[in-house]
């Protein structure tokens, strides 16, 4: 497909939102992407979240870069979770291409909105 | 037990980062049942997040979904805000990072569960018949 300058516009500004949120607070680009890809790139449900990881890639790596340098890591708990997303990540991407998707969608919806609500209190 | 709740979060959040849902979005809440600092478990979602992405994309890449055209357009914008955002947060009180993060969660939750619940409702208006 062909851009034309608003949809550059749109995909600057909103990726460069997507960016800051991603950095400031270590997570959550992806969805601003994945909303950009469907919108803007008019790429089908799949094809947006799988082409999201490509864009959210290189920013979490630069972001995790800062938290690094300024000593915000702690090793171990780091080790232990990257073991399980790892593990979780592999069975995720088989799992892309076979489900349907809205059970998922409506349970990750309502996880969401419950962790908010915990961290609140 | 805490490294057992390490590894299962890690493991739930893969899953649905994995399939390109927001992983990392989901991370954060899971991680704060744990004694990590927020800025800590921010940090932690970052790290881990790095090697799972590296490895879905190869596996998306291999089924042909990975869409390269125009990819520069979100990725050098958002590459350069995501190191500011990244200062920005390293120098925020863990209260306001955890405050923000929750206001967040409820906007994406409720962002979701909109788009489930229409998309839900347009499959029955399609199917009824006339």
């Amino acid at each position: 497909m062909r851009l034309t300058a608003k949809d550059k516009w749109i995909l600057t500004i909103f990726s460069a939102a997507a960016g800051f949120v991603n950095g400031f607070l270590g997570g959550g680009g992806g969805v601003i992407v994945v909303a950009l890809l469907l919108a803007v790139m008019k790429l089908h449900q799949k094809s947006a979240q799988a082409t999201a990881l490509l864009a959210v890639l290189p920013l979490s790596a630069v972001s995790a870069a800062v938290y690094i340098v300024k000593g915000s890591v702690q090793w171990a708990p780091a080790l232990w979770t990257t073991l399980g997303v790892v593990a979780g990540g592999i069975l995720g991407a088989l799992l892309l291409d076979k489900l349907k998707g809205n059970v998922v969608k409506l349970i990750y919806a309502l996880v969401l909105i419950a962790g908010g609500i915990k961290m609140l209190l | 037990m805490e490294i057992f709740l390490y590894i299962l979060f890690g493991f739930i959040s893969g899953v649905i980062g994995g399939m390109g849902m927001g992983g990392g979005t989901l991370l954060t809440p899971l991680l704060s049942f744990t004694r990590l600092p927020q800025r800590a478990v921010q940090a932690v979602n970052l790290v881990s997040f790095l090697p799972m992405c590296a490895t879905a994309l190869i596996f998306h890449a291999r089924h042909g979904l990975v869409e390269k055209a125009h990819i520069l357009w979100i990725v050098l914008p958002a590459v350069a805000f995501a190191a500011v955002g990244a200062w920005v947060a390293v120098g925020a009180s863990d209260g306001v990072l955890r405050c923000i993060y929750a206001l967040f969660l409820l906007g994406v939750g409720m962002w979701q569960l909109v788009r489930v619940l229409s998309a839900d409702s347009e499959k029955k208006e399609a199917v009824r018949p006339r």
